[in-house]
C-alpha cells in the first residue's frame, strides 16, 4: 500500500479572520436548515411576514381612491363602503394617530410571533453552540486554527443572530417595506417608522439578551440534551412561574420571557396609542371608546426598569458562563 | 550473508536542506514552561528544531501533548517565549497557526457533517476558499486511504477512521508544519503501515515539517531524522536520530543463518564482548559504527550468511537511558507499547 502525495499545492493568501467567521455562521445556519423543523419554523415566520405585508397593504388601501380596498367594499354594500370611507378620513385626518397605532399594534402582534419562533428555535440551537463542540472537543479543532476564542464566540453569536434574522428581524422588515412600497401615500412611511423603528429596538435587546443567555446554557454543559431542558426550564418554568400572581419581583426576573414581555411593552407603548386613539379619535360608539382606554391600561409595562435590570443580569450570567469555559487569549 | 538488510530502519533519503526549505527554524522556545496548579507540566524548555521529521517522545504524562498545546496557543505558557515558524505564538495568535495543522490525541470531529465536508470546513476555517477547500479535501482524503466512507457521517466512524480523518484535517490547508499528537492509535497494521509511509514522504516529497508525539519507539525511529525526547515536562535530549544513536553504546545484533556456535567462538576469539539471546541471535558490543569489521570475521573465518542489524533499540535503550539520567532510574520498562490512559 503506497501513499501517492501527488496533491495540489495551496499556497494563496488565506482568507482574511472576517470571511472565517463567515465560514462558522454560514455553516452553522446550513445545519440548522437542514433540520425539518427548522424550516418549518422559517416558512411560518415568513408566512407571518407576508401576513403583516399583507395587513399593511390593505390598511394603506384605505385612503386609495378607487383602491382596491373601496372596489371591495362596494361589492359588499353601502354599509362596508361607508366603513371604508369612515376609516379613510379617520387615516387622513388624523395619520399620526391611525397609521402609528395600526402598525404598533401590528408588529406588537408579530413581535409574540417572532419572539416565539425564535425561541423554539433556539431550544434545537442551544446544544449545538457550544456543549456539542466541548463535547466532541471540535473547540481544539477550531483554535488550533487561525483563530481565536473571540473569533469562535463570534461566529456563534452569528449563527444566533441569523437564526433571529431569519425567524423574526427579516419577516418584519420585508413586511413593512413591501407594505410601504405599495402604500398610495408617503405618509405611511413617514408616521408607521417610529413604531417600525421600536420593532426593531426590542428586537436587538431580544437578541443581544437572548444570544448571551443561550450562548451561556450552552456552555453550562457538555451534553446536548441537559442544554436542551436547562434552557427549556429557563424559558417556560421560570415563565410560567413568573405568571403567578403570588410571585415575588426577583422570582418575575429570572424569567427571561417575563422580562422581554415588559420590555416589548415598554418598546411598543401600545398604551399610549389606544389612550391617544380613545382621546382624540371622533368615536361615536363610546363602548369602543371606553374598551379602547381600558385595553391600553392592561398593555401598559409594569416593571421596566426591573425588567432591564433582570435582562441585564441575566446577559451577564450567560456571558460569564461562556466566556469562563473558553480559554482567554 | 545479506548486507543490503545491515540496517534496521533502511536510511531515509536526504531531506532538503534548511536553506532550500527557508532556512529558518520551526519551533524556537526559550524557558517554555507551563504549571497547573502547583503541578510543573513543562519546565523551562528551550530549543530550536529545524525543519524535518521530528519525533517527540517521552512516557505518558511527559508534557508532550502540554508541550504541542503550548505551541498552539491551544494552552497558555505559564513561563517563557516561544515562536512556531518564526511568528512568537503569544504576540500574533493566529498568524502563528495560519501554517500549521494539527492532529490531536483525542477524538475530535464537528458532529453532523460528514468527512469531507468536516476537512473542507476546516479548510475554509483556515482561510480557503469553498472551492480550493473541497478540492484539496478530496485530495487528502484520497491521500489518507478513505473512499466512498468519507460521504458518511464522522460521528458514525471507527476509530482508524478518525484517525485517518484528523490528519486530513490537519493537512488540508497544505501547511509548513504539521504536529501530530499519537497519530497511529487505534488504527489496525496496514491502516498503520499507510499512514506511517503517508507521514514519513511529508518531509521528503513535500516539505512539510512534521512532529509526531509517540511513545511507540520503532515509529519515531522508522520515519524521523530527529527526536526530542520529554520527562516529568523536561527537555532531556534533542537531537538527530544518527547523532543519537552515535552517543549510544555501538551493539550489533547477528542473525546466523546456521554454525552459531562457529559464530560465538569466532567473535569470542575476537574478544569481544558477546551475548547469545533467547532467539538465536548474538548481540555484540562493537568498537565502531561501522559493520565492515563483522564482514571481514566472516570471510576470514569462512562463516555462513548472516543477518547484521547495527544499533537494534537504540533509540529505546536510549530513551530509558535518558529517562534514567533524569532520576527515573525505576522506570526500567516504561511502558511504550500501551495506550494512554
Amino acid at each position: 500500500m503506497e501513499a501517492s502525495l501527488d496533491l495540489s499545492r495551496w499556497r494563496e493568501t488565506p482568507k482574511g479572520v472576517g470571511a472565517r467567521r463567515w465560514t462558522i455562521i454560514v455553516t452553522g445556519l446550513q445545519h440548522l436548515l437542514r433540520g425539518r423543523v427548522f424550516l418549518i419554523l422559517t416558512i411560518a415566520a415568513w408566512v407571518a411576514g407576508l401576513v403583516v405585508a399583507a395587513f399593511g397593504f390593505l390598511f394603506t388601501q384605505s385612503v386609495a381612491t378607487d383602491g382596491w380596498l373601496q372596489t371591495f367594499a362596494e361589492n359588499l354594500g353601502p354599509r362596508a363602503e361607508a366603513m371604508v370611507s369612515a376609516l379613510g378620513g379617520l387615516v387622513t385626518l388624523y395619520p399620526d394617530i391611525c397609521i402609528h397605532g395600526v402598525f404598533t399594534f401590528a408588529f406588537w402582534i408579530h413581535s409574540y410571533l417572532g419572539l416565539g419562533l425564535t425561541l423554539i428555535a433556539l431550544t434545537m440551537v442551544v446544544p449545538q453552540l457550544i456543549a456539542r463542540d466541548r463535547a466532541s472537543n471540535a473547540l481544539t479543532i477550531y483554535l488550533s486554527r487561525p483563530l481565536t476564542s473571540t473569533d469562535y464566540l463570534i461566529g456563534k453569536l452569528g449563527i444566533i443572530a441569523g437564526v433571529i434574522l431569519m425567524l423574526w428581524t427579516g419577516p418584519l422588515i420585508f413586511g413593512w417595506l413591501t407594505s410601504m412600497m405599495l402604500a398610495p401615500d408617503r405618509d405611511f412611511v413617514v408616521y408607521s417608522l417610529a413604531a417600525f423603528g421600536h420593532a426593531l429596538l426590542f428586537n436587538a435587546i431580544a437578541l443581544v439578551a437572548l444570544a448571551a443567555i443561550a450562548l451561556g446554557v450552552s456552555a453550562l454543559t457538555r451534553v446536548g440534551r441537559v442544554a436542551s431542558i436547562i434552557w427549556i426550564s429557563l424559558w417556560l418554568v421560570a415563565g410560567t412561574m413568573a405568571k403567578l400572581p403570588s410571585s415575588p419581583s426577583w422570582l418575575q426576573h429570572v424569567s427571561f420571557s417575563y422580562d422581554l414581555s415588559q420590555v416589548r411593552q415598554q418598546m411598543f407603548r401600545l398604551d399610549e396609542a389606544l389612550a391617544a386613539a380613545s382621546a382624540q379619535l371622533p368615536l361615536l360608539d363610546q363602548n369602543l371608546v371606553r374598551n379602547l382606554a381600558a385595553t391600553g391600561t392592561k398593555a401598559a409595562p409594569t416593571d421596566f426598569t426591573g425588567a432591564l435590570i433582570g435582562l441585564a443580569l441575566l446577559t451577564i450570567a450567560g456571558s460569564a458562563a461562556f466566556l469562563r469555559r473558553l480559554r482567554s487569549e | 550473508m545479506n548486507p543490503s538488510a545491515t540496517a534496521s530502519p533502511p536510511p531515509l533519503p536526504p531531506a532538503p536542506g534548511p536553506a532550500e526549505r527557508g532556512g529558518d527554524f520551526i519551533i524556537e522556545t526559550e524557558a517554555l514552561g507551563k504549571t497547573y496548579g502547583t503541578q510543573r507540566a513543562l519546565a523551562d524548555v528551550t530549543l530550536r528544531v529545524p525543519r524535518g521529521t521530528i519525533g517527540l517522545l517521552g512516557p505518558n504524562g511527559a508534557g508532550k501533548s502540554t508541550f504541542i498545546k503550548c505551541l498552539l496557543n491551544l494552552t497558555t505558557p505559564t513561563s517563557g517565549v516561544g515562536r512556531v515558524l518564526g511568528r512568537d505564538i503569544r504576540a500574533s495568535q493566529r498568524e502563528s497557526r495560519e501554517k500549521v495543522g494539527y492532529s490531536p490525541e483525542q477524538d475530535c470531529h464537528i458532529p453532523g457533517m460528514a468527512g469531507c465536508e468536516y476537512v473542507a470546513y476546516c479548510g475554509q476555517l483556515s482561510g480557503m476558499s469553498f472551492r480550493q477547500a473541497r478540492q484539496r479535501a478530496h485530495e487528502i482524503l484520497d491521500l489518507v486511504g478513505m473512499g466512498q466512507e468519507r460521504y458518511r457521517l464522522v460521528d458514525t466512524y471507527s476509530t482508524g477512521m478518525r484517525q485517518r480523518v484528523k490528519l486530513a484535517q490537519a493537512l488540508v490547508h497544505d501547511p509548513e508544519v504539521i504536529f501530530l499528537d499519537e497519530p497511529t492509535n487505534g488504527l489496525d497494521p496496514s491502516g498503520r503501515e499507510h499512514i506511517l509511509r503517508l507521514i514519513g514522504s511529508l518531509w521528503r516529497e513535500l516539505g512539510i515539517s512534521v512532529v509526531i508525539s509517540s511513545h511507540l519507539l520503532q515509529d519515531i525511529e522508522r520515519i524521523c531524522d530527529r527526536v526530542i525526547i520529554i520527562a516529568h515536562g523536561r527537555l532531556l535530549e534533542h537531537d538527530t536520530i544518527e547523532a543519537l544513536k552515535n552517543r549510544h553504546r555501538r551493539i550489533v545484533e547477528i542473525a546466523p543463518a546456521g554454525e552459531t556456535d562457529r559464530f560465538l567462538a569466532a567473535l569470542s576469539e575476537a574478544g569481544l564482548k558477546v551475548e547469545r539471546r533467547s532467539n538465536g541471535r548474538l548481540r555484540v558490543e562493537s568498537a565502531s559504527d561501522s559493520i565492515e569489521w563483522v564482514l571481514d570475521l566472516m570471510r576470514v573465518h569462512n562463516l555462513p550468511p548472516a543477518e547484521v542489524v547495527a544499533n537494534p533499540n537504540a533509540l529505546h535503550e536510549l530513551f530509558v537511558q535518558a529517562l534514567a539520567g533524569n532520576g527515573n532510574g525505576n522506570v526500567a520498562n516504561p511502558s511504550l507499547h500501551g495506550s494512554k490512559p
